[in-house]
Protein backbone atom coordinates (compact mmCIF):
# COMPACT_ATOMS: atom_id res chain seq x y z
CA UNK A 1 0.00 0.00 0.00
CA UNK A 2 1.69 3.39 -1.24
CA UNK A 3 1.55 5.87 1.39
CA UNK A 4 0.28 9.59 0.27
CA UNK A 5 2.77 11.79 -1.03
CA UNK A 6 4.28 14.54 1.53
CA UNK A 7 2.12 17.46 1.61
CA UNK A 8 3.56 20.33 -0.72
CA UNK A 9 4.45 23.35 0.78
CA UNK A 10 1.33 25.26 -0.45
CA UNK A 11 -0.85 23.08 1.04
CA UNK A 12 0.98 23.00 4.17
CA UNK A 13 0.69 27.58 4.28
CA UNK A 14 -2.96 27.07 3.90
CA UNK A 15 -3.81 30.70 2.20
CA UNK A 16 -7.33 31.67 3.02
CA UNK A 17 -9.27 34.96 3.16
CA UNK A 18 -7.62 37.15 4.77
CA UNK A 19 -3.99 35.93 3.42
CA UNK A 20 -2.89 34.71 0.07
CA UNK A 21 -0.18 32.18 -0.93
CA UNK A 22 3.55 34.06 -1.40
CA UNK A 23 4.56 33.72 -4.82
CA UNK A 24 7.50 31.59 -4.05
CA UNK A 25 5.44 28.60 -2.78
CA UNK A 26 2.62 28.91 -5.59
CA UNK A 27 4.27 26.20 -8.61
CA UNK A 28 2.35 28.43 -11.18
CA UNK A 29 5.41 30.85 -10.65
CA UNK A 30 7.45 28.13 -11.99
CA UNK A 31 5.62 27.14 -14.64
CA UNK A 32 7.31 28.32 -18.23
CA UNK A 33 4.66 26.36 -20.75
CA UNK A 34 3.73 28.49 -24.00
CA UNK A 35 -0.06 28.82 -22.92
CA UNK A 36 1.43 30.73 -19.89
CA UNK A 37 3.45 33.35 -21.94
CA UNK A 38 1.02 33.64 -24.76
CA UNK A 39 -1.46 34.54 -21.70
CA UNK A 40 0.83 36.53 -20.26
CA UNK A 41 1.63 38.39 -23.82
CA UNK A 42 -2.27 38.62 -24.60
CA UNK A 43 -2.60 40.60 -20.72
CA UNK A 44 0.50 42.54 -21.74
CA UNK A 45 -0.88 43.64 -25.05
CA UNK A 46 -4.16 44.39 -23.31
CA UNK A 47 -2.43 46.64 -20.46
CA UNK A 48 -0.10 48.27 -23.02
CA UNK A 49 -2.85 49.72 -25.29
CA UNK A 50 -4.92 51.09 -22.48
CA UNK A 51 -1.37 52.82 -20.89
CA UNK A 52 -1.23 54.49 -24.27
CA UNK A 53 -4.43 56.08 -24.63
CA UNK A 54 -4.29 57.11 -20.97
CA UNK A 55 -0.93 58.51 -21.67
CA UNK A 56 -1.87 60.42 -25.24
CA UNK A 57 -4.90 62.11 -23.09
CA UNK A 58 -2.69 62.68 -20.32
CA UNK A 59 0.13 64.62 -22.41
CA UNK A 60 -2.13 66.07 -24.55
CA UNK A 61 -1.92 69.87 -24.59
CA UNK A 62 -5.50 70.57 -25.68
CA UNK A 63 -6.52 67.95 -22.37
CA UNK A 64 -9.51 68.48 -20.69
CA UNK A 65 -9.15 68.99 -17.26
CA UNK A 66 -10.14 65.66 -16.12
CA UNK A 67 -9.49 61.96 -17.54
CA UNK A 68 -12.38 59.86 -16.55
CA UNK A 69 -11.45 56.27 -15.78
CA UNK A 70 -14.44 54.29 -17.36
CA UNK A 71 -13.10 51.13 -15.18
CA UNK A 72 -13.84 53.87 -12.11
CA UNK A 73 -17.13 54.69 -13.55
CA UNK A 74 -18.47 51.38 -14.04
CA UNK A 75 -17.49 50.09 -10.85
CA UNK A 76 -19.09 53.01 -9.04
CA UNK A 77 -22.50 52.17 -11.06
CA UNK A 78 -22.03 48.26 -10.80
CA UNK A 79 -22.01 49.15 -7.10
CA UNK A 80 -24.86 51.34 -6.65
CA UNK A 81 -27.13 51.30 -9.73
CA UNK A 82 -26.68 47.64 -11.19
CA UNK A 83 -27.88 45.97 -8.36
CA UNK A 84 -31.60 46.83 -8.11
CA UNK A 85 -31.71 45.04 -11.82
CA UNK A 86 -29.90 42.13 -11.41
CA UNK A 87 -31.35 41.08 -7.72
CA UNK A 88 -33.59 38.30 -7.90
CA UNK A 89 -35.50 36.98 -4.80
CA UNK A 90 -33.93 33.64 -4.12
CA UNK A 91 -34.49 31.33 -0.58
CA UNK A 92 -30.60 32.82 -0.40
CA UNK A 93 -31.45 36.12 -0.51
CA UNK A 94 -34.60 36.00 1.61
CA UNK A 95 -33.13 34.69 4.39
CA UNK A 96 -30.47 37.26 4.23
CA UNK A 97 -32.72 40.23 4.05
CA UNK A 98 -34.41 39.00 6.92
CA UNK A 99 -31.75 38.33 9.17
CA UNK A 100 -29.82 41.71 8.51
CA UNK A 101 -32.69 43.64 7.48
CA UNK A 102 -35.78 42.97 10.24
CA UNK A 103 -34.18 40.70 13.09
CA UNK A 104 -31.99 43.82 14.07
CA UNK A 105 -35.13 46.32 14.22
CA UNK A 106 -37.30 43.86 15.93
CA UNK A 107 -34.35 43.12 18.45
CA UNK A 108 -33.79 46.60 19.79
CA UNK A 109 -37.76 46.76 19.56
CA UNK A 110 -38.34 43.78 22.21
CA UNK A 111 -35.34 44.43 24.43
CA UNK A 112 -35.52 48.41 24.87
CA UNK A 113 -39.83 47.28 25.33
CA UNK A 114 -38.56 44.79 28.47
CA UNK A 115 -36.10 47.48 29.60
CA UNK A 116 -38.98 50.08 29.95
CA UNK A 117 -41.20 47.59 30.87
CA UNK A 118 -38.85 46.81 33.92
CA UNK A 119 -38.02 50.61 34.57
CA UNK A 120 -42.14 51.29 35.27
CA UNK A 121 -42.99 48.37 37.13
CA UNK A 122 -40.21 49.60 39.50
CA UNK A 123 -40.83 53.65 39.91
CA UNK A 124 -44.77 52.16 40.30
CA UNK A 125 -43.13 49.89 43.34
CA UNK A 126 -41.41 52.78 44.56
CA UNK A 127 -37.59 51.64 44.14
CA UNK A 128 -36.67 53.74 41.67
CA UNK A 129 -37.00 57.47 41.90
CA UNK A 130 -35.95 59.46 38.39
CA UNK A 131 -33.93 62.40 39.54
CA UNK A 132 -35.63 65.97 39.82
CA UNK A 133 -33.58 67.19 36.62
CA UNK A 134 -34.84 64.16 34.50
CA UNK A 135 -36.80 65.50 31.66
CA UNK A 136 -38.52 61.80 31.01
CA UNK A 137 -40.11 59.13 32.77
CA UNK B 1 -21.17 60.48 -18.59
CA UNK B 2 -21.19 60.06 -22.51
CA UNK B 3 -20.63 56.32 -21.57
CA UNK B 4 -23.13 54.48 -23.74
CA UNK B 5 -25.21 51.81 -22.31
CA UNK B 6 -23.47 48.37 -23.23
CA UNK B 7 -20.42 50.17 -21.81
CA UNK B 8 -21.82 49.86 -18.49
CA UNK B 9 -22.23 46.85 -16.42
CA UNK B 10 -25.66 44.77 -17.37
CA UNK B 11 -26.95 41.64 -16.39
CA UNK B 12 -25.30 38.08 -15.89
CA UNK B 13 -23.88 36.94 -19.49
CA UNK B 14 -25.69 33.94 -20.32
CA UNK B 15 -24.57 32.75 -24.24
CA UNK B 16 -20.75 32.55 -24.49
CA UNK B 17 -20.90 35.85 -27.22
CA UNK B 18 -22.37 37.85 -24.16
CA UNK B 19 -19.50 36.49 -21.86
CA UNK B 20 -16.80 37.70 -24.32
CA UNK B 21 -18.38 41.11 -25.11
CA UNK B 22 -18.29 41.46 -21.44
CA UNK B 23 -14.85 40.38 -20.60
CA UNK B 24 -13.80 43.04 -23.95
CA UNK B 25 -16.28 46.08 -21.94
CA UNK B 26 -14.37 45.21 -18.81
CA UNK B 27 -10.92 45.08 -21.13
CA UNK B 28 -9.82 41.42 -20.07
CA UNK B 29 -9.14 38.45 -21.43
CA UNK B 30 -12.01 36.22 -22.29
CA UNK B 31 -10.48 33.36 -20.48
CA UNK B 32 -9.53 35.93 -17.85
CA UNK B 33 -13.14 36.80 -17.19
CA UNK B 34 -15.13 35.16 -14.97
CA UNK B 35 -18.30 36.76 -13.01
CA UNK B 36 -19.90 36.09 -9.96
CA UNK B 37 -22.00 33.15 -10.02
CA UNK B 38 -25.85 33.86 -10.53
CA UNK B 39 -27.20 33.87 -7.03
CA UNK B 40 -29.53 36.98 -8.04
CA UNK B 41 -27.63 38.86 -4.61
CA UNK B 42 -27.13 41.94 -7.46
CA UNK B 43 -23.59 41.36 -8.88
CA UNK B 44 -24.54 41.43 -12.50
CA UNK B 45 -21.81 40.59 -15.28
CA UNK B 46 -19.15 42.19 -12.87
CA UNK B 47 -15.47 40.14 -13.05
CA UNK B 48 -14.84 38.34 -10.14
CA UNK B 49 -11.46 38.75 -9.61
CA UNK B 50 -8.57 37.42 -6.83
CA UNK B 51 -9.26 38.52 -3.82
CA UNK B 52 -5.89 40.09 -3.16
CA UNK B 53 -5.08 43.71 -2.19
CA UNK B 54 -3.37 46.50 -3.29
CA UNK B 55 -0.23 46.35 -1.09
CA UNK B 56 0.52 42.60 -2.70
CA UNK B 57 0.90 44.64 -5.85
CA UNK B 58 5.07 45.83 -7.23
CA UNK B 59 5.42 48.56 -5.42
CA UNK B 60 8.26 49.46 -7.96
CA UNK B 61 6.15 49.51 -11.21
CA UNK B 62 4.85 52.53 -12.78
CA UNK B 63 1.46 52.59 -11.80
CA UNK B 64 -0.83 55.08 -13.65
CA UNK B 65 -2.08 55.82 -9.93
CA UNK B 66 0.91 54.86 -7.98
CA UNK B 67 -0.86 55.32 -4.56
CA UNK B 68 -3.64 53.19 -5.48
CA UNK B 69 -1.57 51.13 -7.74
CA UNK B 70 -3.73 51.08 -10.30
CA UNK B 71 -3.57 51.21 -14.02
CA UNK B 72 -6.21 53.12 -15.99
CA UNK B 73 -8.63 51.72 -17.32
CA UNK B 74 -7.62 47.94 -15.46
CA UNK B 75 -10.79 46.52 -13.91
CA UNK B 76 -10.92 47.49 -10.38
CA UNK B 77 -12.32 44.67 -7.67
CA UNK B 78 -15.67 44.69 -6.65
CA UNK B 79 -14.60 45.63 -3.11
CA UNK B 80 -11.72 47.75 -4.34
CA UNK B 81 -12.32 50.52 -1.47
CA UNK B 82 -11.65 47.93 1.24
CA UNK B 83 -8.41 46.55 -0.57
CA UNK B 84 -6.33 50.17 -0.91
CA UNK B 85 -3.44 50.70 1.03
CA UNK B 86 -4.62 52.33 4.29
CA UNK B 87 -7.28 49.13 4.68
CA UNK B 88 -7.26 45.43 4.51
CA UNK B 89 -3.78 44.09 3.84
CA UNK B 90 -3.91 40.10 2.63
CA UNK B 91 0.13 39.85 2.11
CA UNK B 92 0.87 36.71 2.94
CA UNK B 93 2.64 36.40 6.43
CA UNK B 94 5.83 34.83 7.06
CA UNK B 95 4.15 32.07 9.54
CA UNK B 96 0.84 30.31 7.89
CA UNK B 97 -2.63 31.80 9.36
CA UNK B 98 -3.47 28.71 11.12
CA UNK B 99 -0.58 28.47 13.26
CA UNK B 100 -0.54 31.98 14.17
CA UNK B 101 -4.61 31.91 15.18
CA UNK B 102 -3.58 28.83 17.44
CA UNK B 103 -0.74 30.24 19.18
CA UNK B 104 -2.86 33.00 20.09
CA UNK B 105 -5.80 31.10 20.60
CA UNK B 106 -4.04 28.98 23.16
CA UNK B 107 -2.37 31.45 24.89
CA UNK B 108 -5.22 34.05 25.51
CA UNK B 109 -7.50 30.75 26.41
CA UNK B 110 -5.32 29.34 28.96
CA UNK B 111 -4.22 32.75 30.46
CA UNK B 112 -8.10 33.65 30.59
CA UNK B 113 -8.48 29.99 32.40
CA UNK B 114 -5.41 30.24 34.97
CA UNK B 115 -6.77 34.12 36.07
CA UNK B 116 -10.42 32.29 36.32
CA UNK B 117 -8.97 29.89 38.38
CA UNK B 118 -6.94 32.26 40.58
CA UNK B 119 -10.61 34.28 40.88
CA UNK B 120 -12.39 31.17 42.11
CA UNK B 121 -9.42 29.34 44.27
CA UNK B 122 -7.61 32.95 45.79
CA UNK B 123 -4.47 31.56 47.41
CA UNK B 124 -2.63 33.75 49.94
CA UNK B 125 -0.50 33.86 52.89
CA UNK B 126 -2.48 33.59 56.01
CA UNK B 127 -3.26 37.23 57.18
CA UNK B 128 -5.02 38.69 60.32
CA UNK B 129 -6.90 41.99 61.08
CA UNK B 130 -4.61 45.09 61.44
CA UNK B 131 -3.29 45.93 64.84
CA UNK B 132 -3.36 50.01 65.50
CA UNK B 133 -1.68 51.44 68.67
CA UNK B 134 -2.39 53.56 71.33
CA UNK B 135 -5.76 51.86 72.34
CA UNK B 136 -6.85 51.38 68.96
CA UNK B 137 -5.72 55.33 68.10
CA UNK B 138 -8.77 56.30 70.42
CA UNK B 139 -7.40 59.86 70.59
CA UNK B 140 -7.24 60.09 67.02
CA UNK B 141 -10.91 58.65 66.32
CA UNK B 142 -11.23 61.63 68.46
CA UNK B 143 -11.62 60.41 71.79
CA UNK B 144 -12.57 62.07 75.05
CA UNK B 145 -9.25 62.86 76.39
CA UNK B 146 -10.66 63.60 79.75
CA UNK B 147 -11.82 60.56 80.30
CA UNK B 148 -9.35 56.64 80.12
CA UNK B 149 -9.54 54.50 77.07
CA UNK B 150 -11.04 51.56 76.68
CA UNK B 151 -7.83 49.39 77.12
CA UNK B 152 -6.92 47.30 74.40
CA UNK B 153 -3.84 44.69 74.68
CA UNK B 154 -2.96 43.35 71.27
CA UNK B 155 -0.81 40.16 73.02
CA UNK B 156 -0.92 37.49 75.42
CA UNK B 157 2.07 36.54 77.76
Amino acid sequence: MASAPPPSAAELYRPNRYVSLPAELDPATYDTSPEKLRAEAERLAIRSRLKRQYLLQLNDPNAPAIIENPALIRWAYAKSQNVYPTFRPTPRTSFLGAVYGLAPFLFWIFVLKADRDRKEKRIQEGKHKPSPLSVFL
Amino acid sequence: SEMSKDMMPGPYPRTPEERAAAAKKYNMRVEDYQPYPDDGLGYGDYPMLPNKSQYERDPWYQWDQPDMRHNWGEPMHWNFDMYIRNRVDTSPTVVPWHTMSKHFLLFLSIMLIMFGLGEIYPSYRPVGPKQYPFNDLYLERGGDPNKKPPAVIHYEI
